[in-house]
């Protein structure tokens, strides 16, 4: 194994090396050209020849965008409506897990279990427009609720809870924290839940990344200008009479850097998030 | 043990199998913890899953706006939707995108994967992080950076593209990324390209990270070239990894709203619209809501079908 | 989990469930100190128009704040999701005349009938019919189409074409082949092209008295009206003297030899002036030529109308601001003058502003012109599956050019429109009124 690991080394390292800068600068564009242009004024991000150095630095468009949009508050907003969503997704999700994980004689487990997985093959675009109806019956329009409750029915996340359980959890763990006199939900709380963190984590990432980025259910359930999220107020900016380029960029960088900075911090909860997508695979 | 056909025979007929139902009732009160964890999700599941697919299959029957009375038409709604010339676009331009983007996707993911793969590789996190970032991005921040990265006059793209022409001495025209019919898929491609890469690079990393190790020293045994060790002991092992990254590209590009949303409205005229699009302009565009969701239904048995199909064909390639 | 534990836990999720429901709520930005703000929602032109009577508006009556917001995105479907879902949407609305009945039948739009029903006999009949539904009024017409030919005065002056010798259909076509011919096959009269054949089509069927619906609301597209019209298309088409331009080749053919003449709506001058600045003065409007001698010169196509959706607080205040902007002749002529927009409101046209010549006409005064007779097109039923319709004459329209027949093309089209929308198609070649007239 060394030897090979010595002769990979010495074929082609300065190559690989040379791929990986060169699409790892490609890759990295957008983000920097997203960034660059949120420091230029209109003109300059219009400039020909093209400006790459956006120098010297003009930090109007954050004031542009503060003072011609509710941007604090569809900031908050997007916080506030991804947090719940990861929130109750992880708790719904953990629930209905351990419920498959460690009942399994219990009457209809079987059945059950075969209906969630059955829901994973639901695609969101068949449900839309019933769920718009529904919520629109209930009032839910224009709500934070109308944004959190729709998505948080996540059978993939169940299915994977149910195995990292399963895998993570010993029987003898239940029977243990019986004979401590634990209820159900305190073996819940302080036995599983801080076994199955890493999924948890993994489940919640992804679920933030959906949820942060969401424009579409949006569009359709956020009506007024003070509900908006960041994706939908930024799309919005785009106006008939033509874009305010600084600003939207500007917004553009408020809304990508969270999620960006989570993701250099967390990478490995970020990397696990999508490879259990493969898990199902 | 068949618990579904036990709780059928014991609430139809409690009184011939007391003792079964009384054991069954046993079951249910000593597991009665399980229906109370399952019960938040089941209740989410009903409300916002199951209903709304039942729901929308009986809309897809109806002439409905949501807002005036509706009126049953039976299947005319299918039948209109066989004669639909701007159906039939989107699944054109659905296929397309998916030509254009999901080999050279694939194929980048793959090498960026057997790369990063190397054990003696440095500063591993950070070209991963560089490749993988574009996938937590909001697509309509990046849709509209896209928009001025491949603008015709003034776009940076073009203009790299004329100097490089300047450079090997040729008159460049003007390249129509997003003002052109035949163009406008290439540029929505790309997006996916850029996209998508390191988010299947990734699961791709996974794949390459289960295979036994011990293979490849066996194979370097037996002489085999590094090329060789690739093509005859990762790929066939990576084809599950392959079929899976294919199959949720193929579903991801019909059902794929922002980038087309964003980026080019579906234009120009319709040379971008995706199914996804089509599903969302005939429902609240139009809010044609019966024959959008006949219209989804559709779509989803079609891609239901060629999943299986796809699949199937992965594994027979495999056993073959 | 200790006792005290769940109840914790409990407090805590009840009080995160009332935050979450009442936050919104508890955010709610104040309106600005002062009176009542009434937001309206309109794109372009008509955007640029009711901002510029917001203002006037505003010096008469100080409090209320007249908001436009001008955002073409995505404002039907804006419109309709707030609509739908109860909230959100703005006081006031612009809605082109094609998608109104959607609207008026949707049952979320202000009843104005207690205040708007003295004006009715103001407005061109077709217009107002077209606001009414269920015997209520739910929206007022702001602009009209009123149709004549726009031409070019080089091209008919080079080939002694006298304009005003052009009465009917048949004198078009005749006045045609001259041209045509007489330019070597250069120059054609018109654009006829597979996009320009339903809204074509929609000018010589309301001239015609045709009918997609009759007013029970079932398909009546075998009627006699849509039969002429068919008739005079098919005989331009066999003329050999139609061009078939793209929209844009349209735009750019103000400037040619290409084409001769336009049978238009009045707002498509707009664009000859802003896409031909250069031939200004070269252009002369005539008439829309009659199916018969002596029969209606006029047609409508396009125009707008104002709603007010029934969910929003300052419903009073947006009816005040819609009176002042429809029902008052001084703002229907400023929004003609100024923007372009045909006053729907008839007491406009007494304004001597419509007697004035226009200078990139040649002088010539088309005010005038645009609006003799504008009162005798008949009524449309559009219903709500107007916009649906008129989709399914653009797709097949084209084949039907191709070379099919009136009475089978209409026969088909009928039951084909029957079976997607739900709808029973009228009995026979009848009257498309119906019985009740």
């Amino acid at each position: 194994m060394a030897a090979g690991v010595r002769k990979m080394k010495i074929g082609g390292s300065w190559k690989s090396y040379a791929v990986l800068a060169g699409a790892a600068l490609l890759f990295a564009f957008p983000g920097y050209w997203l960034t660059s242009s949120a420091v230029k004024t209109q003109d300059r991000i219009f400039a020909n020849p093209p400006e790459v150095l956006p120098w010297p630095v003009a930090w109007s468009n954050f004031a542009d965008v503060y003072a011609e949009t509710r941007i604090v508050r569809a900031f908050f907003n997007t916080v506030l409506i991804a947090g719940c969503q990861v929130a109750l997704t992880l708790l719904v999700c953990s629930m209905a897990g351990l419920a498959f994980a460690r009942y399994r004689d219990a009457p209809g487990h079987k059945w059950l279990f075969a209906l969630t997985l059955g829901t994973m093959m639901i695609p969101v675009a068949v449900t839309t427009i019933p769920v718009f109806i529904m919520l629109s019956q209930f009032g839910l329009i224009n709500t934070y609720w109308g944004m959190i409750l729709p998505g948080a029915a996540n059978a993939f996340g169940v299915f994977w809870m149910r195995q990292y359980i399963s895998q993570n959890v010993p029987r003898a763990l239940y029977d243990a924290a019986e004979i401590d006199g634990a209820g159900h939900l305190t073996t819940y709380w302080c036995v599983v839940l801080p076994v199955i963190r890493p999924a948890m984590a993994a489940l919640g990432v992804l679920v933030l990344i959906n949820s942060w980025n969401n424009l579409m259910w949006a569009f359709i359930v956020l009506r007024t200008p003070d509900m908006q999220t960041m994706p939908l107020l930024i799309y919005m900016l785009q106006g008939e009479q033509g874009t305010p380029y600084g600003q939207v960029m500007a917004a553009g960088l408020l809304a990508a850097a969270p999620l960006v900075c989570a993701f250099l911090l967390f990478q490995r909860a970020f990397i696990g998030g999508v490879t259990a997508g493969a898990v199902k695979g | 043990m068949n618990p579904p056909d036990a709780a059928v025979s014991a609430t139809s007929n409690p009184a011939n199998k007391g003792q079964h139902g009384r054991r069954l009732r046993q079951r249910c009160v000593a597991n009665r913890w399980f229906y109370f964890l399952l019960a938040p999700f089941f209740l989410l599941f009903f409300i916002f899953g199951l209903y709304p697919l039942l729901f929308s299959l009986y809309l897809s029957f109806l002439r409905w706006d949501a807002l005036s009375p509706a009126t049953w038409v039976g299947l005319s709604n299918f039948a209109a939707l066989a004669q639909d010339e701007l159906f039939f676009v989107s699944l054109k331009n659905t296929l397309l995108l998916g030509l254009y983007h999901i080999p050279p996707m694939m194929l980048l993911a793959f090498v960026f994967a057997v790369l990063l793969d190397r054990q003696c590789l440095k500063l591993k996190g950070l070209w991963r992080a560089a490749v993988f970032f574009p996938a937590i991005t909001p697509m309509v921040v990046i849709a509209i950076v896209f928009s001025l990265l491949f603008g015709a006059e003034l776009g940076l793209v073009n203009y790299l593209w004329w100097r490089a022409a300047a450079v090997v001495g040729v008159e460049a025209g003007v390249l129509p990324w997003l003002q052109s019919e035949s163009w406008s898929k290439v540029t929505v491609s790309l997006l996916l390209v850029w996209r998508w890469t390191g988010y299947n690079m990734v699961i791709m990393l996974a794949g390459l990270q289960g295979i036994d190790r011990s293979l490849y020293e066996a194979a370097e045994v037996d002489g085999a070239t590094r090329l060789q060790r690739l093509t005859q002991v990762t790929m066939p092992l990576m084809r599950p990894t392959f079929l899976f990254v294919f199959v949720m590209s193929m579903i991801g590009t019909v059902y794929m709203f922002d980038e087309v949303f964003v980026l080019t409205k579906g234009g120009p005229g319709v040379s971008s619209t995706n199914v996804g699009l089509f599903l969302f302009d005939e429902g609240f565009g139009a809010f044609r809501f019966g024959y959008a969701s006949a219209a989804g239904y559709s779509v989803a048995a079609g891609l239901f079908l060629a999943t299986l199909l796809v699949l199937k064909m992965g594994r027979k390639d495999h056993t073959a | 989990m200790s006792s005290l534990g769940k109840w914790l836990a409990i407090v805590g999720l009840s009080a995160i469930v009332v935050v979450i429901t009442w936050l919104p709520q508890l955010l709610a930005s104040k309106s600005p100190a002062g009176g009542p703000v009434v937001e309206v929602w309109a794109w372009n032109t008509a955007a640029d128009s009711l901002n510029a009577l917001a203002s006037s508006y505003t010096q008469r009556t100080s409090d209320v704040h007249i908001d436009v917001i001008r955002n073409g995105t995505d404002m039907q479907t804006r419109f309709l999701l707030s609509l739908a879902g109860g909230v959100g949407a703005p006081d006031v609305c612009q809605l082109q005349e094609r998608e109104v009945g959607k609207f008026t039948e949707s049952g979320r739009l202000m009843d104005l009938t207690d205040y708007a029903a003295r004006y009715g006999p103001d407005f061109a009949p077709a217009a107002w019919a077209n606001c009414q539904f269920d015997s209520k009024t739910l929206a007022i017409p702001w602009d009209l189409g009123p149709c004549a030919v726009f031409y070019k005065r080089w091209v008919f002056d080079r080939y002694g074409v006298d304009p005003d010798t052009i009465e009917t259909w048949d004198d078009f076509i005749a006045a045609g082949k001259q041209i045509h011919e007489a330019s070597g096959g250069q120059t054609h009269m018109m654009s006829l092209s597979s996009g320009d054949l339903s809204e074509f089509f929609q000018i010589l069927m309301q001239q015609a008295g045709g009918s997609v619906f009759n007013d029970r609301g079932e398909i009546a597209m075998d009627v006699p009206g849509n039969q002429r019209a068919l008739e005079v298309m098919r005989a331009l088409l066999d003329s050999g003297t139609t061009a078939q331009l793209e929209w844009m080749e349209k735009l750019s053919s103000f400037n040619s030899d290409a084409v001769a003449c336009y049978p238009m709506a009045v707002w498509f001058g707009q664009y000859i002036k802003d896409y031909a600045p250069d031939t200004a003065g070269e252009w002369g409007v005539f008439r829309l030529p009659a199916l018969e001698p002596g029969g209606l010169r006029t047609s409508n196509l396009g125009g707008s109308v104002l709603v007010i959706p029934d969910q929003g607080d300052e419903r009073k205040q947006a009816w005040d601001y819609v009176e002042y902007v429809t029902c008052v002749a001084e703002s229907q002529v400023r929004q003609y003058r100024d923007y372009g927009l045909f006053p729907a409101y008839l007491p406009a046209l007494t304004d001597p502003y419509f007697d004035e010549p226009d200078p990139f006409f040649g002088g010539q005064r088309v005010h005038r012109l645009f609006s003799a007779d504008i009162e005798k097109v008949r009524p449309l039923t559009r219903t709500k599956d107007w916009a649906e319709a008129e989709r399914y004459l653009r797709q097949t329209l084209s084949t039907w050019a191709a070379g099919m027949d009136h009475q089978r093309y209409l026969a088909e089209s009928a039951d084909a429109l029957g079976r997607k929308l739900g709808r029973p198609v009228a009995a026979g070649a009848s009257d498309p009124r119906g019985v009740t007239e």
